[in-house]
């Protein structure tokens, strides 16, 4: 009979009650899709660069992220290759040499850092290939072709095909220099990629520096799930366990992206603290008014004989109905929203130019959400959780009035 | 008979110093099992603060009270709503029926809060409702019901659980007086019948003529207290 009696009492005002599970539905719906955006836009900014660059866990060697240097490579024996591969986590696994550089051609020079990769692994999991807008990408028989980006190009004013040279220092610290040829150009709209990075086969990078074969700079393993990392990097840390080796997450390889996430969801998080600041506030009040204004039924209640807990109990469960009714329909809705921008995604050409960059790396404007269960179910039992908080407040209230004040 | 209060010397005041009011003044008084009493006195003569006092809502500022054999004094909070919810009935003058609650619904609180059985309590609902002549209107709401039928509901509610004792507060206080009538006779009946015992305050002549002992209080001090064994039980 009490759950009756809640249930029957919020619709008492049934103006109030409405609005109020409609505060709670457009908050939550807010809160959702927002938060689900959020995540999307995080989880798009690290696939694309994780993929670009040296994947989620990146093995190098120990003193490598000190001074990255090409002197600084490791060995990459291809049973622990094989062996990470054969994790059900991983999709790919990419070797990468990378190096700075000066790129010379018969109009200037630039310095330049080159990524010496596997052609056929970045065709399948970097993003680079498909922002090719001249020549086409690399693949496995191209020797000495590199790709390079349109703003490179325009700078040394190279075209597909034309002739270019690299120089650095190779391993052993030798002045070296290689000639090449332009496959192709890239696009991405970065500044810092489109400008100064080239792309080459792994082992024309391997003969430009002078390493020996299996030698590399980093040796990348793209996952398939991005929440599979902590779990695979454990994995992969006891299987190169011999080796002179470290195992590092995205975090550490790309903090600058890592930092730009941590702020940016600092950030988030006040706003969305405001968001359900002002949704509970909202249910407070709604809740407080009604205790406020049935004193006289509880003190009827508490004379008849109701225990206190059972009208902490009937208002507890009041609370809890709002916040049910509006949990659910935001729930729905904000699901709803975030789901469909999940699907479809929303194109921000119209809001933003080509070439929006967050930490140097190019992001696509067509911007998706991520929704989880964590993030939907996550955020509607804190929202009817703290509803039913923040009833205490009205309930310690009503079972401490003078009953016969209320009566009299 | 037994007796159902027993109340020694029982003062109560309220404020201070100069705004010190003396409601009660060393009130002494004895109700046994199946009488029919009523209360009378003119506004502000203490008549709904002795009836707080014995129903445990409020407590006396010196004195003893006795009620159903238990000195309240001796109870806590928790202990006197258990003895209001198992022991005693409250009829108010308002009526103070839950407005979401049906007629039905509004009478078998007390015997939900007791933890009686959902079918028993309809039956004796059921049974209750017809004696205080509102069968077919259980499912009404308060709204839907006459100030009269709202009042014969809180009579079923206040008598549905058997209680020792019946408090009212000038239970026929808020209807005109055919009506007042009519749930005077009710209330007689249940007390001639099932030996319901009434205690009621009232400052209406026609209710005082009705009661089989009527206690007239003035200042806090009772000061007439008399049994009409008849009890005048015609209409007017």
């Amino acid at each position: 009979m009490i759950a009756r009696l809640a249930w029957r009492s919020i619709w008492r005002n049934r103006r109030r009650t409405l609005i109020t599970v409609l505060s709670i539905g457009f908050g939550l719906t807010c809160a959702i899709f927002f938060i689900a955006i959020g995540e999307g836009v995080y989880t798009q900014l690290i696939d694309q660069v994780v993929r670009m660059q040296a994947g989620h866990i990146t093995l190098e060697n120990p003193k490598y992220r000190d001074a990255p240097a090409v002197d600084l490579w490791i060995k990459a024996p291809e049973s622990l290759r094989s062996q990470i591969e054969s994790l059900p986590q991983v999709e790919r696994t990419k070797l990468i040499i990378m190096g700075q550089g000066i790129a010379r051609s018969g109009s200037g020079n630039v310095s330049a850092t080159l990524m010496g990769i596997e052609p056929s692994v970045e065709l399948e999991t970097s993003p680079l290939a498909r922002h090719m807008v001249d020549g086409r990408y690399l693949n496995d028989d191209d020797g000495p072709w590199v790709v390079i980006g349109s703003e490179l190009a325009h700078r040394l004013k190279l075209g597909v095909g034309k002739k270019m040279v690299i120089t650095t220092n190779d391993a052993a610290g030798n002045l070296v220099d290689e000639l090449c040829r332009v496959r192709g150009i890239f696009e991405t709209g970065s500044v810092e990629i489109d400008g100064y990075f080239i792309q080459a086969p792994i082992e024309f990078a391997r003969r430009l520096f002078g390493l020996p074969d299996q030698g590399v700079s980093q040796l990348g393993v793209v996952l398939r799930v991005p929440e599979a990392q902590e779990s695979v990097l454990n994995e992969i840390q006891l299987l190169a366990a011999g080796e002179d080796i470290a195992v590092l997450p995205w975090q550490t390889v790309i903090p600058e992206i890592a930092s730009y996430i941590k702020l940016d969801k600092g950030s988030n998080l006040i706003f969305q603290a405001i968001l359900v600041f002002l949704i509970l506030f909202t249910i407070f009040n709604t809740i407080l008014m009604s205790v406020l204004e049935r004193e006289r039924e509880f003190a009827v209640l508490l004379a008849l004989g109701t225990k206190p807990d059972q009208l902490r109990l009937q208002i507890l469960m009041e609370s809890f109905y709002l916040g049910l009714i509006g949990c659910a329909l935001g729930l729905l809705l904000g699901g709803l929203a975030a789901w469909i921008v999940q699907v479809w995604g929303i194109d921000l050409r119209s809001f933003l130019e080509e070439g929006f960059t967050i930490s140097g790396f190019a992001v696509s404007t067509k911007m998706y959400a991520r929704l989880t269960p964590g993030l939907l179910f996550g955020t509607t039992g804190l929202v009817l959780v703290a509803t039913m908080i923040l009833s205490f407040i009205p309930m310690r209230r009503a079972t401490r009035l003078s009953i016969v004040d209320q009566l009299r | 008979m037994a007796s159902i209060v027993r109340l020694q010397n029982v003062t109560k005041d309220y404020g201070q110093g100069q705004a010190l009011t003396h409601a009660l003044r060393g009130v002494n008084l004895e109700l046994e099992a199946g009488e029919f009493t009523a209360m009378a006195g003119p506004s502000g003569s203490g008549k709904s603060t002795l009836l707080n006092i014995i129903g445990g809502l409020d407590r006396p500022t010196a004195g003893k009270v006795e009620v159903d054999g238990r000195e309240l004094e001796n109870l806590s909070k928790t202990e006197l709503g258990l003895l209001r919810r198992d022991r005693l009935g409250f009829i108010f003058q308002s009526y103070n029926l839950i407005p979401v609650l049906t007629a039905i619904e509004n009478a078998e609180y007390v015997l939900m809060l007791q933890g009686v059985e959902t079918v028993e309590r309809r039956e004796r609902v059921r049974q209750v409702l017809k004696e205080v002549g509102l069968e077919g209107l259980e499912n009404r709401y308060p709204r839907q019901l006459s100030g009269g039928q709202q009042q014969r509901v809180a009579i079923a509610r206040a008598i549905v659980s058997e209680p020792a004792l019946v408090l009212a507060d000038e239970p026929t206080a808020n209807v005109d007086s055919e009506t007042g009538k009519a749930l005077l006779d009710l209330m007689r009946e249940l007390n001639e019948e099932k030996g319901v015992t009434f205690f009621f305050s009232t400052h209406e002549e026609a209710v005082m003529r009705r009661a089989r002992r009527l206690l007239e209080l003035r200042d806090g001090v009772i000061f007439n207290d008399e049994t009409n064994n008849n009890g005048d039980r015609t209409h007017g």
